[in-house]
């Protein structure tokens, strides 16, 4: 039986998004290893707790489309152009099987990771938390057919932790706050890219790069952070 | 109102107050610097010296606390966590 998939990524670009996907886990790692090493000192601080869960669940979602995309790159036999958009075709039924069960563990791995990080700013109850994560395994169900369900998801739960970041930056007045939120808004602008990018395959490659940047500019703001953590004295 | 100082922020304030003076203090001082009631500093400071953070000397019959590497590393550790903890808005 001959399966078809979609690939979005244009055929030069193969690889380098895997390579993306492992520069943003580096960074989600590190921070997250970090914020571990912070909860000991602090136990009473639970944040810490959710914000490394929120991290490490991200970058779980990342290996899983890295795997993913590692499959359909390397295991399909062969491809081809239409119009716009390059349609691999498929003769192993189990990577098409990896594909689906690859994007699915991703996509809900990342929301999940995404609502912790969102409900550390904004206190849940217990009906609210299974409400969202219900809403989350229906966001993720929908996506199978209409993948731009989980990047509308991902950005409006990234736009409100970005807010959160900037309101938080004008409490604080701290250059670090402001660079943490125009990483967000970097990430969330990703997203934004990655509805469209059925579009054109371009869109692809854009929305990747800014992915990029984001998480590079997180990864700065982290080292600055920790810089200017030294410096500090009492207050 | 001002929040309640935490038993973390109670320990780094004894520590960057040791620092403060030069990395040697009376334990006088270090209970005014600190802003703790006598009781308190007697169980903050056992639990400094039980984790090798400070140690108790003797010097011209007067008592001084110092503080250790290990002290100075937590000190550093407890900054960063700070300045993580404003950033992230945690």
């Amino acid at each position: 039986m001959m399966d078809l998939d979609i690939v979005y990524s244009p055929r030069w670009f193969y690889g380098k998004d895997i390579m993306i996907d492992l520069i943003s886990i580096f960074v989600l790692v590190l921070i997250a290893f970090f914020t571990l090493r912070y909860y000991r000192l602090n136990r009473k601080n639970r944040n810490y707790l959710l914000f490394a869960s929120s991290f490490i669940l991200m970058a779980v979602a990342f290996l899983f489309k890295i795997a993913t995309n590692f499959t359909i790159y390397y295991e399909i036999p062969q491809t081809s152009q239409l119009g716009l958009l390059t349609l691999t075709y498929s003769v192993i039924k189990t990577s098409d099987l990896l594909f689906f069960a690859g994007y699915l563990m991703y996509r809900m791995l990342m929301l999940l990771g995404l609502y912790i990080l969102y409900s550390i700013y904004h206190k849940q109850n217990r009906f609210n938390v299974f409400l969202i994560i219900y809403l989350i395994l229906v966001s993720v169900y929908f996506s199978s057919s209409a993948y731009f369900m989980f990047h509308l998801t991902s950005l409006i739960i990234l736009s409100i932790i970005t807010y959160d970041y900037f309101k938080n930056y004008h409490k604080s007045m701290q250059v670090t706050g402001k660079w943490l939120a125009y990483s967000f808004v970097l990430i969330a602008a990703s997203q934004l890219v990655f509805i469209f990018i059925k579009l054109h395959t371009l869109l692809y490659v854009i929305a990747e790069l800014i992915q990029l940047a984001g998480y590079v500019l997180l990864l700065i703001t982290f080292i600055k952070v920790l810089k200017d953590g030294k410096k500090k004295g009492k207050e | 109102m001002a929040r309640k100082r935490e038993r973390s922020d109670i320990v780094l304030d004894m520590l960057l107050s040791i620092q403060e003076k030069g990395n040697r203090i009376k334990p006088t001082h270090l209970m005014y610097k600190a802003n703790l009631a006598y009781k308190q500093m007697k169980l903050y400071l056992e639990e400094l010296v039980e984790n090798d953070f400070v140690k108790k000397v003797k010097d011209n019959n007067y008592d001084y606390i110092i503080i250790t590497d290990n002290g100075l590393k937590f000190i550093e550790k407890m900054k960063q966590m700070k300045e993580f903890e404003r950033t992230f808005g945690l």
